[in-house]
């Protein structure tokens, strides 16, 4: 490969769009070219100052209350005009309207209620977990960015001590723990932040089910293996960065 | 509460106000109301980001004609020369970040928008192509040019140098 063909593909590269091949391809071609490394760098320094100094904007506390009472006090016509064949649901009225409001709240707002009954696997249950945990504000029981006080915490409450891994230096700080139940038995949940996502951390001791890689309704599900434990993160970041984090603490957790 | 937190700062980035953000993003939610039933029910956040860019462009043709109008892609030497302003003063006026979010805040919003949907919600190309509706090789030609442009501001690489202690 020379130049001008890692050129056009450098952005792609950084951007995690490339397939294997032609990844190999220009990480052989990175290595035995500084210009082309230099711009690349550039790139990433680019970002690590638009994640780290770029403000993301959460939604005022304000906002979702406003909204919430903007989508309750909207008109059913307000659903119908998009509804051809309206007349044959007006009988179901307001509750179909209402259900309607429902269902764009909890993808919007965040009231997301996974039946995992219907699909129960371990994702699915994970998944519900956090958002339950995220709604009933209940998500950290234990705060502290301290590993140390987690730890004893979580120890203390459950038949195994989990490992407690702090990466912040990494962008993912620890903000405490919750004891929950996975699968029918007690569970160690760490939560971590990720820019202004929260992450939770499932780990407990090794099992045989490892749900693969999957999203469910707008989170992610990452799965990984460490000697002797079984981690399970799940979040709305993306699936490659939850990835990452979930297999570097599975690297570096020591082994029960 | 994670949805509503990426539409409220996709339209933060791209009305550049507080105030009409929130209303854009409340116009927003009464859309989604109204096509609740486009929605791919794995792709939440990507869908909901749709529907608040769809109203933001309503909402600036309404409010902010000229911005659309101006931001045909013919402001975007403007914006390099908007963000030549001299580098000791600027870096004496204003924390750092507020720099790198004013150059951000300046450049034209077809490239803003996909700069903000691919670095600061890590969308996919092909997500963002959706999104912004146009196609994949639109969206890396405009993400090259974002970034060219936040890499050429003046103000920015005297920082970045400052930080580094020297010249690259």
């Amino acid at each position: 490969m020379n130049c001008n063909e890692a050129e056009t593909l450098l952005a792609r590269y950084g951007d995690g769009e490339l397939d294997g091949v032609k990844r190999r391809l220009i990480e052989r071609h990175l290595r035995g070219c500084a210009q082309c490394a230099a711009r690349h760098a550039d790139m990433l320094a680019l970002r690590a100052r638009l994640r780290s100094e770029a403000p993301y904007f959460a939604a005022p506390p304000g906002l979702r209350e406003r909204v919430r009472a903007a989508v309750a006090s909207t008109p059913a016509s307000a659903s119908g005009v998009t509804r051809p064949s309206g007349d044959r649901w007006r009988w179901l009225g307001g509750g179909a309207f209402a259900g309607c409001a429902a269902t764009v709240l909890a993808f919007v707002v965040g009231t997301t209620v996974v039946d995992w009954r219907e699909n129960r696997d371990l994702a699915v249950e994970a998944v519900a977990l956090h958002v339950r945990a995220t709604l009933d504000r209940q998500q950290i029981q234990v705060a502290s960015s301290d590993s140390h006080t987690v730890k004893p915490w979580l120890s203390a409450r459950l038949d195994y001590s989990p490992p407690v891994l702090d990466l912040a230096a990494e962008g993912f700080p620890l903000l405490g723990g919750r004891l929950d139940t996975l699968d029918k038995r007690p569970v160690a949940a760490l939560v971590y932040r990720y820019r202004n996502h929260t992450i939770d951390v499932f780990v407990r001791p090794e099992s045989a089910d490892a749900p693969p890689l999957r999203t469910l309704r707008g989170f992610n599900v990452a799965h990984a293996r460490s000697p002797g434990w079984d981690w399970l993160a799940v979040s709305d970041v993306s699936s490659e960065v939850l990835t990452a984090f979930v297999e570097r603490l599975a690297r570096e957790a020591p082994a029960p | 509460m994670p949805h509503l937190n990426a539409g409220y700062n996709l339209a933060r980035w791209l009305a550049r106000d507080a105030h009409d953000a929130e209303d854009v993003v409340q116009d927003a939610c009464i859309r989604a109301l109204k096509y609740i039933g486009s929605l791919n029910r794995a792709d939440a956040r990507a869908w909901f980001l749709t529907i608040v860019r769809h109203a933001f462009y309503d909402w600036c043709e309404r409010n902010r004609p000229a911005e659309i109008a101006r931001d045909d892609g013919s402001a975007i030497e403007a914006a390099v020369d908007h963000a030549a302003v001299d580098p000791e003063q600027a870096a004496l006026r204003r924390a750092e970040s507020k720099v790198l979010a004013d150059a951000i805040a300046e450049l034209p919003l077809a490239f803003r928008e996909v700069l903000i949907l691919r670095e600061m919600e890590e969308l996919s190309y092909k997500e963002i192509a959706r999104i912004a509706d146009i196609p994949i090789g639109t969206v890396m030609s405009r993400l090259a040019r974002a970034r060219a442009l936040l890499q050429g501001s003046t103000r920015l690489r005297a920082i970045g140098e400052r930080a580094s202690g020297g010249v690259r």
